[in-house]
C-alpha cells in the first residue's frame, strides 16, 4: 500500500468553527482579541440539577443551508454541518472548486448524538420500546457528523469517524493528513464536533472534575474543567493541488504525533510521559527547529495542567509561551482538537497568541509563560496544538505560517 | 510496494473463543446465530442474534481489573491477550499502536449510566460507568494491559469500523513510525440497539415463508442478524515466522446519494473503493482470487455490492464468500470478516457462505456453497456502511 509521503506538504485552505464565543471564525477571533469568554449558567437541561451549574454553551445555531437538508440531524451533526459549511465556503472562495468526489470527511466526536439518545431513552421509559420514536436514537452513532457533512456537501471520497474521547478531533486531523499524503484522498474536511449531553455533564461532575467557577487553566486556584460544546473543521489539501486550484493557503499542517499513556482509564500519567511522546513525534515529523507557541490542552484539572507543563518543558523547553483557549470556550470534548486547531490557525494568521483568561496567579507546579489575560502579538512560525483524552490518548498537531 | 504482515490473531467470536475454534467454526459451514436469552424479545419481529456464550473473562483478566471494564473492554482485552499469545516470539515493544473499530460502541454502558441517572440523580451516578462510557475504553485497556504507548485510536464508522481501523493502523506501519500495531474491533449486542433496529425493519425475521436467518446474497433475505465479540490482529512491518497474510492495499469511497440510514442508490462508489484498493496493492482486478464480501443479508446493500462486483469484474467474477451468515453483521466491530479473510489466505482455503441458497435474478454469480482448497494469492475484503461509507482492503499471501 502507498505510504504517507512526508515530503508532501499539506495546506490548510479553509477554517470553520462554532463554539460558545462565536458562530464563525470572525466572531470567535473578535472574542479572543477582546478577552471575552463564553461561559455562563447551564441552560441546556432545564429542570435537572447538577452539582455545578455553569457551561460554555452554543446559544445560537444558524443553519446555513436548506432546512430539508438538515432534517433528522442531531445537535452534534448540526454543529458539524455549520462549521464544515464555513470551512468549505472559504476553501472554495478563491480559485477552482474543490474536487468533492475525492474529498474525505474525517471527524472526531466523543458522544455523537447521545443527547438525542438520552431523549429517546427518557421517552422509552414513559411509553415503552414499541412506541418510542426510534428516529431519535438513529442519530446517536458517532459516525453521525462525518456522514452528515458528507451527505449535505455531497462529498464522495469516503467517511472516517473516530471516537477517541477528547483526543478525537486531533486524531481526525492527523489521520486525514496521512490519507492526503498517501493519496487515498485529494481533499480532507477534518475536525470534530460534540454537543453537551447529560451523560457528559453528569459524568464529569461525579468524577469531581468540574470547576464550580469558570475554569482557570494553570491557575493556583484551579479546580477542574468547564464543559463546553462546539465544532470545527479544517479543509486540508496537498500544497501543490491547492496552488494549482488557485486557493488561498492559510497555514501549513506540517506534522503530528500520537501516543498513549498506557497508564489509567481517565487520569493522565503524572509525569506527562505520553504527552511528551506525542509532542516529540510532532516535532520530529514536522522537522521544525523550534516552537514559537503551544496551544495547550490546558483543561484546568489539577493533574492535566501539571503533567502537561512537565511534558512541554521536556519536549519543547521552559521558555515557550503557552496558553489554554479552553479559558474562553471550555472543554469541547471530542471537538476540542478541532476547535483548538482552528484557533491555532487563526492565531498564526493574525500573528497573535490567545491568552489564558482568569490566570491571576499560576500554580506552583505550572512554571511556564501562560500569556495571562490579554492576547500577545508575536512572531509565530511553528506552533503546536495539544489534545489529550480519556484512556491516555494524546495527539499533538503542528502548524506553520504559510 | 509495501505490505504489512498479520502476525497474531485473537478472537472472541460467537461460537468460538480463540483462532483455532474460529477456524473450526468457519470449516463447519454452520451459522452461530441462535435464539436470544440475554434479553426479552417479546413483541419484536426478530428473536435471534450471534452472541458470545462460551467466553469466561476470568480466564483473561484479574477480578480487580475486571470490575473496571465493561463487556466491550473485556472482549477487547481478552482478544488482544489471545493475539499476543498467538503471535508468540519476543514480546512487542511499548512502541506499538492500537486502532480498534466499533460500530455502536458502549451503548449498553450509556444505557446503564442513564438508568442510574434517572434513579439516583445526576450527582450520584457511578463514576466507573462514566469512565467506561467512552468508545475508546477497550483500546485504552488494551494499551494499559500490554504497555503500548504508540497511537491509540478508536474508529467508529458503522459497518466499516474495523476495516477503517485496520487502514489507519496499516498506514502508520508503512509510514515507518512504528513497527507494530494491534487492530481489529469490538462489538456488543444489546436490547436497545436490537429493539431499535427491529423497529425500523432492519433485522431478519420470520415471515411465514422463511425462518429468521442471515442470508447474504440470497434472494429471500429480509434483513441483517446482529453479531458481537472481538477480533484483534497484530500487524507488523518485520516478523520472524511466516504471517497469516499481508495487508497490501486499501480503498475508500462514499456514495453521495446515501441518506442517514441507507446505502445510496448507485453502486459506482463501491466500484471506486474496490478499484482503489486493488490499485493501492499495485494489482489489477484479474489478480484477485476471491472476494470476502460485505453482504449482510439486507435487501439493498447486498444488491449494491453484487452490482458493483459485476461492474468491476464483468464475466470474470472470482469466487465470492459471504461470511456474515456465520456470525452476523458488526461481529467484532467488523473484524471477524477481516479475520476470516486472513485465515483463507493462511489456509489457502475458501470458506462456505452459510445462509446463501439462491441468488437474485439480476445477480450473475453464486456465493460459495462449500469450503474448498484454492490457491489464493490475493483477495478483496469489502465493507459497505449505511450512510454511504465504503472501505475495501486487499490481503495477499506474499510479502511482495
Amino acid at each position: 500500500m502507498r505510504k504517507p509521503d512526508l515530503n508532501v506538504r499539506i495546506a490548510v485552505t479553509g477554517v470553520g468553527i462554532i463554539c460558545s464565543i462565536g458562530r464563525n471564525k470572525e466572531e470567535v477571533w473578535r472574542s479572543i482579541v477582546e478577552s471575552r469568554a463564553g461561559i455562563g449558567k447551564l441552560t441546556r437541561f432545564p429542570g435537572e440539577t447538577f452539582p455545578t451549574d455553569i457551561a460554555a454553551e452554543v446559544t445560537d445555531i444558524r443553519i446555513p443551508i436548506a432546512k430539508r437538508d438538515v432534517k433528522r440531524l442531531s445537535r452534534t451533526d448540526l454543529l458539524a454541518v455549520v462549521a464544515a459549511h464555513e470551512a468549505i465556503e472559504q476553501a472554495n472562495g478563491g480559485g477552482k472548486a474543490l474536487p468533492v468526489d475525492r474529498a474525505i470527511v474525517s471527524t472526531g466526536t466523543s458522544t455523537g448524538g447521545l443527547l438525542e439518545g438520552e431523549q429517546y431513552y427518557f421517552h422509552r421509559i414513559v411509553v415503552g420500546r414499541r412506541r418510542a420514536a426510534a428516529s431519535r436514537v438513529l442519530q446517536q452513532p458517532t459516525s453521525g457528523p462525518s456522514d452528515a457533512v458528507a451527505r449535505v456537501f455531497k462529498l464522495g471520497g469516503g467517511v472516517i469517524s473516530n471516537a477517541t474521547a477528547c483526543a478525537s478531533a486531533g486524531a481526525a486531523i492527523g489521520m486525514a493528513a496521512d490519507y492526503l499524503r498517501s493519496r487515498h484522498a485529494d481533499v480532507a474536511i477534518a475536525g470534530g464536533s460534540d454537543a453537551l449531553c447529560r451523560l457528559t455533564y453528569s459524568g464529569f461532575n461525579v468524577l469531581q472534575a468540574v470547576d464550580p467557577q469558570p475554569c482557570s487553566p494553570f491557575g493556583a486556584d484551579r479546580k477542574g474543567i468547564t464543559l463546553g460544546e462546539g465544532a470545527a473543521y479544517l479543509v486540508l489539501e496537498r500544497w501543490d493541488d491547492a496552488n494549482a486550484r488557485g486557493a488561498k493557503i492559510l497555514a501549513e499542517f506540517c506534522g503530528y504525533g500520537a501516543s498513549c499513556d498506557a497508564h489509567h482509564p481517565t487520569a493522565p500519567a503524572e509525569d506527562g510521559r505520553g504527552a511528551e511522546l506525542a509532542m516529540r513525534a510532532a516535532l520530529a515529523e514536522s522537522g521544525a527547529a523550534r516552537v514559537d507557541y503551544v496551544n495547550a490542552h490546558g483543561t484546568g484539572t489539577l493533574l492535566n495542567d501539571s503533567a502537561e507543563t512537565k511534558a512541554i518543558i521536556s519536549a519543547v523547553g521552559p521558555t515557550v509561551p503557552v496558553s489554554s483557549s479552553k479559558s474562553y470556550f471550555g472543554h469541547t470534548l471530542g471537538a476540542a482538537g478541532g476547535v483548538e486547531a482552528a484557533v491555532t490557525v487563526l492565531s498564526i494568521m493574525n500573528q497573535t497568541a490567545p491568552p489564558t483568561l482568569r490566570l491571576n496567579s499560576a500554580a506552583a507546579d505550572c512554571t511556564l509563560d501562560y500569556i495571562p489575560h490579554t492576547p500577545r502579538p508575536m512572531v509565530m512560525t511553528s506552533v503546536l496544538s495539544n489534545t489529550f483524552g480519556f484512556g491516555g490518548s494524546n495527539v499533538s498537531l503542528m502548524f506553520k505560517r504559510a | 510496494m509495501t505490505r504489512v504482515a498479520i502476525t497474531g490473531i485473537g478472537v472472541i467470536a460467537p461460537g468460538a473463543v480463540g483462532v483455532d475454534a474460529f477456524r473450526a467454526l468457519l470449516r463447519s459451514g454452520k451459522s452461530a446465530v441462535a435464539d436470544i436469552a440475554r434479553f426479552d424479545t417479546a413483541g419484536l419481529s426478530a428473536h435471534k442474534a450471534a452472541l458470545i456464550r462460551e467466553f469466561n473473562p476470568r480466564e483473561f483478566i484479574s477480578p480487580m481489573k475486571m470490575r473496571r471494564m465493561n463487556t466491550l473492554s473485556r472482549y477487547g482485552v481478552a482478544a488482544a491477550r489471545l493475539a499476543m499469545i498467538d503471535r508468540g516470539s519476543d514480546p512487542l515493544t511499548s512502541e506499538t499502536g492500537v486502532a480498534i473499530g466499533t460500530a455502536f460502541g458502549p451503548v449498553q454502558t450509556s444505557v446503564d449510566y442513564m438508568q442510574e441517572y434517572v434513579e439516583k440523580g445526576a450527582a450520584l451516578a457511578p463514576p466507573q460507568l462514566f469512565a467506561e462510557s467512552v468508545a475508546n475504553a477497550p483500546g485504552s485497556h488494551i494499551a494499559i494491559e500490554n504497555g503500548l504507548r504508540g497511537f491509540n485510536v478508536t474508529v467508529t464508522q458503522r459497518e466499516s469500523s474495523a476495516l477503517a481501523a485496520a487502514m489507519y493502523a496499516s498506514s502508520q506501519i508503512v509510514k515507518g513510525n512504528l513497527r507494530a500495531a494491534l487492530t481489529g474491533g469490538v462489538e456488543e449486542v444489546n436490547e436497545m440497539i436490537f429493539s431499535v433496529l427491529d423497529r425500523i425493519g432492519a433485522l431478519a425475521h420470520s415471515n411465514g415463508v422463511i425462518d429468521e436467518q442471515s442470508r447474504p446474497f440470497d434472494r429471500r433475505r429480509n434483513g441483517i442478524v446482529l453479531g458481537e465479540g472481538s477480533a484483534v490482529l497484530i500487524i507488523e512491518s518485520k516478523h520472524a515466522s511466516p504471517p497469516y497474510a499481508y495487508i497490501s492495499g486499501f480503498g475508500i469511497a462514499r456514495d453521495t446519494s446515501a441518506t442517514i440510514s441507507d446505502w445510496g442508490v448507485g453502486h459506482e462508489a463501491v466500484v471506486t473503493a474496490m478499484r482503489s484498493a486493488i490499485e493501492d496493492a499495485e494489482l489489477d482486478p484479474s489478480m484477485i482470487g476471491a472476494i470476502y464480501a460485505s453482504a449482510n443479508s439486507s435487501r439493498r446493500a447486498d444488491r449494491l455490492e453484487y452490482c458493483a462486483i459485476q461492474a468491476l469484474f464483468g464475466d470474470r467474477v472470482p469466487p465470492v464468500v459471504a461470511t456474515k451468515g456465520y456470525f452476523g453483521e458488526y461481529a467484532g466491530g467488523g473484524a471477524l470478516q477481516l479475520t476470516a479473510a486472513a485465515l483463507a489466505i493462511d489456509e489457502q482455503t475458501l470458506h462456505a457462505s452459510p445462509g446463501f441458497d439462491d441468488r437474485d435474478d439480476d445477480m450473475s454469480f453464486d456465493a460459495t456453497r462449500e469450503q474448498r482448497d484454492l490457491a489464493l494469492d490475493h483477495l478483496l475484503v469489502n465493507s459497505i456502511s449505511a450512510g454511504g461509507g465504503i472501505v475495501s482492503a486487499v490481503l495477499s499471501r506474499k510479502a511482495a
